[in-house]
């Protein structure tokens, strides 16, 4: 009581809890910190974007100089945009990793704990943790979709093989959908990280769940089951983005894989909030 | 002279007992990984109901195949494919034995106790080797029944049949290698994640360059990719590779084989 008393002269000022806004701007500036200091946050996207770009644009090449030699049926099927971004998955997957890393590197270091005991608002800790990764994949989406694209267009072009232009009907779509599907995997491993708190697990989690499933999956004859389930894997609702063969529609894809990043996310918050560090 | 003359007495214990200790020493740290005991469940869920999901699911479509597809049914393979899953789970449980010491900085003690490395890393080996092949074979052949009675209208096999004890028991040889493979890149990395990434980057990504990238020298060369040993659990070999499930299985032994030469000979120059 006495202490209390002792409280309304000078010292409420002092010690009144800091607005909202402050405190997200304290947490975010601590997660930028945190975020530019990850080393594999450097060495990752590198690695994605050389292995994207370089990779894609020596496919490209590939079937840029062997234009000439294909029968009207290959030349009909001939798809510079897929052919283009058939090396997406590469992309995706160093992004679930570099999500994974995130949040996984602070509990394998231990950081975790002095970061939970300075901002015990958890859930304002994941928000800042999560948007500011979301902003920096996506960036780093961005500069290596439009990359691979230009790069692989012009060789498509100097081949005289067929090829698009920004400009032309879906591309521009395809692309944004791209760098959607990227930054969302990124997201899904780094809330995935948060659940299972250890760098291994994580990145386990997101090799099988983004890559092998769906390859296994594909492996199981269609039936009433698999074709209502299937489709709605994150890595098949990424797909769809760029290829369109399990027959949703764009906007059904995009509001999937929202679905999976949210439903994650809403797991990861609350796991963070009832469990030790 | 002088300085070794009180040595004997430490030099005399016998190489056997020096073994015995190191061996002893890594089945603790082994079984008391604590995420050891759910990689191996989860590669087993993963074999197991994997061998029921694809057993149910292609009952059907062979079923339904034309006679050539029925030829080309291989009902051995087709019920143990959840091992490229369930590969990640071992290969996994590899890496963290070792780099799980390596980041608890538990890695200095056992140099500073033991510190003949290479001895150290060799009963690590075969404490990994006993208990994940005992483990992986057991989910093999269990996976194995389970998917040839519910595959049971369809064409299935028997395990007397020829060529499919070797295949179910070559899985579970299968799965181990990828572990060791694991634990060597372990080894040559010290770190969770970069090991993992060099691990899944030549099971799972390597295959799908070399598909995607048409041409002579990538099919020829990824033939020889580690995931040339999953030849190893196939009845029918025709198709994209030319391997047989020995030749193929040694492709994997080799990539094995020269990890564990790298392994053995950088630690015992690096520091821990």
């Amino acid at each position: 009581m006495s202490a209390r008393v002792a409280v309304p002269g000078t010292g409420s000022a002092r010690h009144a809890p800091p607005a909202a806004y402050r405190r997200a701007g304290a947490a975010l500036a601590a997660e930028w910190i945190k975020l530019r200091s990850l080393r594999s946050m450097l060495l990752t996207p590198l690695l994605g974007a050389v292995m994207s770009i370089g990779v894609a644009d020596s496919a490209v090449r590939n079937n840029a100089t062997g234009w000439a030699h294909l029968d009207s049926v290959q030349k009909a099927r001939f798809d510079p945009l897929s052919v283009n971004f058939n090396f997406v998955i590469i992309g995706i997957l160093l992004f679930g990793v570099l999500g994974a890393l995130v949040a996984t590197n602070e509990y394998g270091c231990g950081l975790i704990r002095t970061t939970l005991a300075a901002t015990p608002q958890r859930g304002l800790l994941l928000a800042a943790k999560a948007i500011l990764a979301g902003v920096a994949l996506f960036m780093l989406a961005v500069v290596i979709t439009f990359t691979t694209f230009f790069t692989g267009q012009a060789i498509l072009s100097g081949a005289h093989a067929p090829h698009v232009s920004l400009g032309d009907h879906n591309v521009l779509g395809h692309l944004l959908g791209t760098v959607y599907y990227m930054t969302a995997a990124g997201l899904i491993g780094l809330f995935t990280g948060v659940l299972v708190r250890s760098a291994a697990a994580a990145i386990t989690s997101v090799f099988g769940f983004l890559l092998v499933l769906p390859l296994l999956a594909d492996k199981i004859t269609p039936d009433a089951v698999t074709r209502h389930t299937v489709p709605y894997l994150p890595a098949n609702l990424g797909d769809e983005m760029l290829h369109h063969h399990t027959g949703l529609r764009p906007g059904v894809a995009v509001a999937g894989l929202a679905a999976w990043v949210l439903v994650l996310a809403a797991a990861a918050a609350f796991s963070l909030r009832g469990r030790d560090a | 002279m002088s300085v070794r003359a009180g040595t004997p007495a430490r030099l005399g214990i016998r190489l056997d007992s020096r073994l015995r200790a190191s061996a002893l020493s890594e089945w603790i740290k082994f079984r008391s990984l604590r995420s050891g005991p759910s990689a191996l469940a989860a590669a087993a869920l993963t074999v197991v109901v994997g061998a029921w999901l694809l057993g149910a699911g292609n009952r059907g479509s062979y079923l339904a195949a034309s006679p050539a597809g029925q030829a080309a049914f291989d009902p051995v393979f087709t019920v143990l494919q959840g091992i490229e899953l369930a590969q990640l789970f071992v290969g996994a449980f590899g890496v963290i034995t070792v780099t799980g010491e390596y980041t608890s900085g538990l890695i200095r003690g056992t140099f500073v106790a033991t510190p003949q490395r290479a001895q150290v890393l060799a009963m690590r080996a075969l404490v990994f080797t006993v208990v994940v092949w005992a483990c992986c074979t057991a989910m093999s052949f269990a996976a194995f029944f389970l998917g040839q009675s519910v595959l049971s209208p369809a064409k299935h096999a028997g395990i007397g049949d020829p060529g499919v004890l070797t295949a179910v028991f070559g899985a579970g040889l299968y799965l181990t290698f990828i572990g060791l493979l694991g634990m060597f890149i372990g080894v040559l990395v010290r770190r969770t994640p970069g090991a993992l990434a060099v691990l899944f980057g030549l099971l799972a990504v390597l295959p799908i360059v070399f598909v995607q990238i048409p041409g002579e020298i990538t099919k020829n060369v990824g033939e020889y990719l580690p995931d040339a040993g999953e030849q190893v659990y196939k009845l029918m070999h025709s198709g994209a590779y030319a391997l047989g499930p020995w030749p193929g299985f040694g492709v994997l032994a080799v990539y094995v084989a020269l990890a564990a030469v790298a392994a053995f000979a950088l630690i015992l120059r690096r520091d821990a």
